[in-house]
């Protein structure tokens, strides 16, 4: 039914217009009325009743769409009347209560309509009826005399408020139709008697001629609305119906105030200004008004957006972009033109026609245009779904904003506006920036391929809206074609230096950004680092808005993944071991809401948070980025567990993976790895053995490599930095274990080369992580037994302690007499020293804890006085607590003696090296 | 003789006016064995008791002590502990033995006593006798051979501050008080009656070497030493928060400072354009304001027990070290022969 509807309501458009142009092309057998029309038009020009005219007839509009909506659900109760199906009855009843109170406060009157009225005495009558027929009543199924009850209560309910006017209509039901009819041509001034827009008129008619089918009734209903469409354009036309050189610039430019005096008033339908001032361009007078008709036309495009969340309809999306090139078209046309919004332009400055020679100064802005256009686009990709067709499609459409930015950028840097080139320049960078060079490639051969195929839809369509009855023609100048770099690397290039030649801050870093992420994209790391270092943007990015900390976050992440990718581990797990510590990946890259438990969002912050996040396209695999982080901090983890093996918090580099495992280990049972996770700790457990070949095994069987480009270098890669990290782990785990150790062994072992395992060890040995020397005639590490004292360990972790403490005093010291001495970075240092040291100090702590405490509690004895005072109660019990907890502990130290006397000798070696070093 | 008590009474309340310092704490030897009897065998828990005695001129003479009983958790003990307390002096007074309280004794661990808990005791027993003391007694030390046993006293400038509570910088300046100056400790002497004396010089045994004597040999240190270190590292990390608090506060401070200086030169514009336009100036000071409320100065009593506490370690260590070099030298000659 839908199809048809809109296939009657298409051709009605046509019809009209072929109407309007028929009436223009035989001006002569037009004349006569055009000329009546025209000559009224301008008698009343001069006053404003004309414009409270306009006014009216928009209001009206508004109001007469009510009524056609009610008047179609008036006719499909009345059709579920005839079929006696209750149910539906039951709907259009509720259906019609609801549309009265859009009547009501359309009309903004308090009388009610007489349509509905008439609605409610049909029910009536038909619910007595029904009631009254016994049998028939019997035979209905249960559903429906389920709706038959519920209705006469409700109805019963309802008509309680009403109960006075359908007396009245009862008693004359014609007088008031009447009168219906009477207001409705008051307010229609001079037609609508021959036509169906009397909505009371629809209802009346279809319910004297009960026969007809439904589906005329659906149609004359909707095809009302539909003409009331055209009905607008009539009207429009009514005025400009009359020969071209009749039109002048006032009576369009008249036209044109009064349609945007409307914008924004209730009442005011969207598409339909849209329409009329599509209408408007075709019949302005020189290039510079049409121009700013054109930018109405576009505010009034974005104006039929729905709200915030909601995007603009594509269709209407594109022709905005087509008004933009239409736009361009005429600046390009007419250079002596000039788009500016800072001053407000001289009223008749569109006066000035094309062969003015000054400069005209139209309002508008080009950039702030092309932007919404670009957030409307994005927009409508964020609420898409993905995963459908319609989502492709729309993807399809990016060469066209590409082609219209790329115009605007070339217009702005002729008329030598580089600031705003530097604007546009950045939209199209960050339209391309995410785009590996695959993809990069199928949106040029997508743009190619689109130019040819739309070629002839485009002029056909052009010359559809603008052909034949515009003015003002403009032909098309700017090329609708998009001219790429072959190398997305090299358009980045052009555009990236444009932008820092010329951009303002906010632009710069953004460039910037997009630029690394491109950079790191293609693997190239040290480029992408050299940029990150170099801008200084990690100091800066906490100040700048949000959308930027996303894209930062973002260009770190790929920098991570580049790092990985070229086998820098640890970089790559610098970068991103940041993004993982709280655990809200998703929310850093805006890739999805977490929920949180702790903490309830608004639904203020919740939808702006939706309104952050990326379309689906640019997504980074989180997957895939979880993989490279954990691994990361496996490579990493897993050899500093083992050095460290007795005194586990003494240097953590990957809290997030520490935690992780200990969950891990803490179950009872492990199943086969399913999530990324899995599959990670499993590697771990196996790295932990020195297992290399497993651990690689179970990394090598997870499925996100498959989205990386070059898998199997990256692989090999991996595969070479778990053997490395597995030999270091064996070397730390048992080096205690042996006395000495044969290279030979070791190949066999690791699967390495002799010249790999030396250069390994030599390095461990070099750092002082290891303590063996090598002994070359036998190709053999020979391990040396240093194990220092309690003692000297613990002296070790004083000298440790005073040099901070000192450190501090110092700068204490400084502060006094130099001033900044307590800068915010250096106190930031300090502290994270201080805790490394606390941390470092944490070997057998709990015990010295707890001395720490009967300390404290010892003088509490002491608190009888000897005059029998009486003790404050509080003070001693806390003392008392405090005493017992002490006692604990001292006898809990005998038996952490021998734990902490291994575990500081693996302290002791790192503090020593550390002695070394400072 | 009432006439003379009387008068001897006076001749106290005037002497009282000029309280010769307390030069010596004098000790019955039962009272040390009993000390030391008491925090041995409680040892490693810490204990207290109640040191009774006489107040004579400069010197403090203690002749009897007994013990608190170990206190349990549970509050009704809590009053039983000062009814113990004040039973065990009516007992000792029906016996006529000293039942004045001078101070009172307590074991500690490795020297680590020196706690605000202690000092506010001290400023508690120091309210009803003027002449107080405290016997410290530190048996994991006595372990090697030394009498461990230390007799202390605060300071009065201190309990003068103290009382005032302010241990900002400028009132420790002012009053020219370091870290040392909290405690006092005072020599103690050893006094046994003659009859006492000459006993024990009978059951003296020949050789002149005693058990004591042995102890003071044994070559292990390395517990002792370990276990002052670990206090040591301790209490460097409490400094280091002690040093923080400071930071923190000055950079408060300076914020502050600053704070005020901009709402000062803001006021002034102000009071500058008002009398411009004849107006009366605003006040230049607003109490009202959050930004001339002063922020409290943290005191300095923990870090000064700290570093007390720091003193005492080191000390320690030194005498320990030291003795055990000689002792070392000792052995290898001993080796050498």
């Amino acid at each position: 039914m839908a199809s048809k509807f809109w296939t009657q309501g298409g051709s009605d458009t046509e019809e009209e217009e072929t109407d309007i142009e028929d009436e223009i092309e035989n001006g002569g057998a037009g004349e006569t009325t055009a000329a009546a029309a025209g000559s009224r038009y301008l008698q009343t020009n001069a006053s404003d009743s004309d414009d409270s005219d306009g006014q009216k007839r928009v209001v009206r509009s508004a109001k007469d769409k009510r009524f056609e909506e009610m008047a179609s659900t008036v006719d499909q109760m009345k059709n579920a009347m005839k079929i006696n199906d209750w149910v539906s009855l039951q709907e259009s009843f509720d259906k019609i209560n609801k549309q009265l109170e859009k009547v009501m406060r359309v009309t903004e009157s308090d009388r009610v309509p007489n349509l509905y009225i008439k609605c409610l005495v049909m029910l009536e009558d038909f619910l007595a009826e029904a009631l009254a027929n016994k049998e028939a009543k019997k035979k209905m199924s249960s559903s429906n005399h389920k709706a038959l009850n519920a209705m006469k209560q409700k109805l019963k309910k309802n008509n309680k408020q009403y109960e006075e006017l359908i007396n009245k209509y009862r008693e004359n039901p014609e007088s008031e139709e009447e009168k219906l009819e009477d207001e409705d041509e008051d307010e229609d001034e001079d037609e609508s008697g021959s036509e169906l827009e009397d909505p009371s008129q629809i209802a009346a008619e279809s319910s004297d001629e009960d026969d007809e089918g439904e589906d005329v009734d659906d149609d004359d209903a909707d095809g009302a609305w539909e003409k009331k469409l055209s009905k607008k354009e009539k009207l429009m036309d009514r005025e400009f119906k009359k020969d071209p050189s009749e039109i002048t610039w006032d009576t369009v430019n008249k036209k044109f105030k009064e349609v945007v005096a409307a914008r924004g008033r209730k009442g005011t339908g969207k598409f339909e200004q849209v329409e009329q001032l599509t209408f408007l361009t075709k019949v302005a007078k020189t290039p510079a008004q049409k121009l700013e008709i054109l930018f109405s036309v576009i505010s009034a495009q974005f104006d039929v957006n729905p709200g915030l969340s909601g995007h603009m309809p594509i269709n209407v999306w594109k022709k905005c972009v087509q008004n933009m090139l239409v736009i361009l078209d005429i600046l390009v046309q007419y250079p002596n033109i000039v788009v500016d919004d800072m001053v407000e332009p001289d009223e008749n400055e569109t006066q000035k026609g094309a062969d003015y020679d000054g400069t005209i100064r139209v309002w508008g802005n080009l950039v702030a245009f092309l932007e919404r256009i670009d957030n409307e686009f994005f927009k409508s990709l964020q609420c898409i779904d993905p995963h459908t067709r319609e989502y492709v499609e729309r993807l399809r459409d990016e060469p066209l904003f590409l082609v219209l930015a790329q115009n605007v950028q070339e217009y702005l840097e002729r008329i030598g506006d580089l600031k705003s080139a530097a604007k546009v320049a950045l939209r199209r960078v960050e339209l391309v920036y995410y785009k590996p060079q695959e993809v990069y490639d199928a949106m040029r051969q997508l743009a190619v391929l689109s130019e040819d195929g739309e070629k002839d839809g485009d002029e056909t369509k052009v010359e559809e809206t603008w052909g034949t009855s515009a003015f003002v023609v403009t032909p098309e100048l700017v090329s609708r074609k998009l001219t790429f770099p072959e190398n997305s690397r090299a358009l980045m290039d052009i555009l990236v230096t444009l932008i820092y030649k010329s951009g303002d801050e906010r632009t710069k870093a953004r460039a910037m950004l997009c630029d690394i992420y491109h950079h790191a994209l293609f693997d190239e790391f040290s480029i992408a680092r050299d940029l990150l270092l170099m801008s200084h943007l990690q100091d800066t990015i906490q100040h700048m808005d949000v959308s930027t900390q996303i894209l930062f976050n973002r260009a770190m992440a790929q920098v991570g993944l580049c790092a990985f990718r070229v086998g820098l581990i640890a970089e790559g797990h610098g970068c991103l071991s940041e993004l993982y510590s709280g655990g809200r990946v998703k929310e850093l890259l805006a890739q999805g809401v977490s929920q949180s438990r702790y903490h309830e969002k608004t639904p203020e912050q919740e939808r702006l948070e939706r309104r952050r996040q990326m379309p689906y396209h640019m997504h980074i695999n989180l997957e895939l980025l979880e993989a490279v982080h954990l691994i990361c901090a496996m490579l990493l983890e897993v050899p500093n567990m083992a050095a460290n093996s007795l005194d586990a918090k003494r240097k953590v580099i990957s809290k997030t993976f520490r935690r992780l495992l200990e969950v891990s280990e803490r179950q009872p049972f492990t199943g086969p790895p399913e999530n990324v996770r899995d599959h990670v700790m499993a590697a771990t457990r196996a790295l932990c053995k020195g297992d290399f070949q497993k651990a690689f095994d179970v990394i090598n069987s997870l499925d996100v490599w498959k989205l990386l480009r070059n898998r199997e270098s990256v692989l090999e890669m991996l595969k070479a930095k778990i053997k490395e990290e597995a030999l270091r782990t064996y070397l730390f785990t048992y080096c205690f274990s042996y006395d000495t150790l044969g290279l030979d062994q070791l190949t066999k072992m690791f699967d390495l080369s002799d010249a790999q395992i030396h250069s390994i060890v030599s390095k461990m040995l070099v750092n002082e992580e290891l303590h063996a020397s090598w002994d070359q005639p036998t190709r053999c590490i020979i391990f040396h037994d240093v194990e220092y004292s309690r003692l000297q360990a613990l002296a070790f972790q004083l000298t440790e302690k005073l040099s901070i403490l000192a450190e501090s005093n110092e700068r204490a010291v400084e502060a006094r007499f130099g001033g900044g001495g307590l800068d915010l970075p250096l106190r930031r240092r300090d502290n994270q020293e201080y805790a490394a040291g606390t941390a470092g100090g944490g070997g057998g702590r709990w015990p010295d804890l707890s001395y720490n405490q009967g300390r404290q509690g010892s003088s509490g004895r002491a608190a009888y006085t000897g005059g029998g005072r009486p003790l404050a109660l509080g003070q001693a019990s806390r003392d008392r607590s405090s005493q017992s907890r002490g006692t604990g502990g001292y006898s809990g130290r005998a038996g952490s003696g021998m734990r902490g006397y291994q575990m500081d000798a693996s302290a002791r070696m790192v503090s020593l090296s550390r002695g070394v070093r400072g | 003789m009432a006439n003379s008590m009387a008068k001897s009474f006076l001749q106290a309340a005037a002497t009282e006016e000029v309280v010769s310092p307390l030069r010596v704490v004098q000790i019955e030897g039962l009272v040390i064995l009993k000390i030391i009897k008491h925090c041995k065998e409680f040892s490693p828990a810490l204990v207290t008791g109640q040191l009774l005695g006489l107040d004579v001129g400069s010197v403090l003479e203690v002749t009897n002590c007994f013990p608190f009983p170990i206190r349990e958790e549970d509050e009704e003990i809590e009053a039983d502990g000062a009814n113990y307390q004040l039973e065990m002096m009516r007992c000792l007074r029906e016996v006529n033995v000293d039942n004045n309280t001078v101070g009172w004794y307590q074991s500690t661990i490795l020297g680590s006593y020196q706690t605000v808990e202690l000092i506010e005791t001290f400023m508690n027993y120091q309210e009803n006798i003027r002449r107080c003391v405290c016997i410290i007694y530190d048996p994991s030390r006595s372990n090697q051979g030394v009498l461990a046993l230390k007799a202390l006293k605060l300071s009065d400038s201190f309990m003068e501050l103290y009382r005032a509570n302010s241990f900002t910088g400028e009132k420790l300046r002012e009053k020219n008080l370091s870290w040392m100056d909290i405690f006092e400790e005072i020599p103690i002497k050893v006094s046994n009656s003659a009859l006492i004396s000459a006993f024990m010089t009978e059951l003296e045994s020949d050789t002149p070497v005693t058990q004591c004597d042995y102890d003071r040999l044994q070559l292990s240190s390395n517990p002792y030493m370990e276990r002052n270190m670990e206090f040591l590292i301790e209490c460097m990390d409490d400094l280091s928060v002690e040093q923080q608090k400071f930071q923190f506060y000055y950079r408060s401070l300076s914020r502050q400072q600053a704070q005020q200086q901009a709402w000062l030169q803001k006021r002034r514009a102000d009071n500058m354009q008002r009398k411009a336009a004849g107006e009366d100036p605003l006040p230049e000071e607003d109490p009202s304001n959050p930004i001339f409320k002063p922020i409290p100065e943290p005191s300095r009593l923990e870090s000064f027990l700290i570093t007390n506490q720091i003193a005492n370690y080191c000390n320690q260590i030194n005498g320990v070290s030291g003795q055990s070099f000689n002792r070392l030298y000792l052995m290898k000659s001993l080796h050498d022969n």
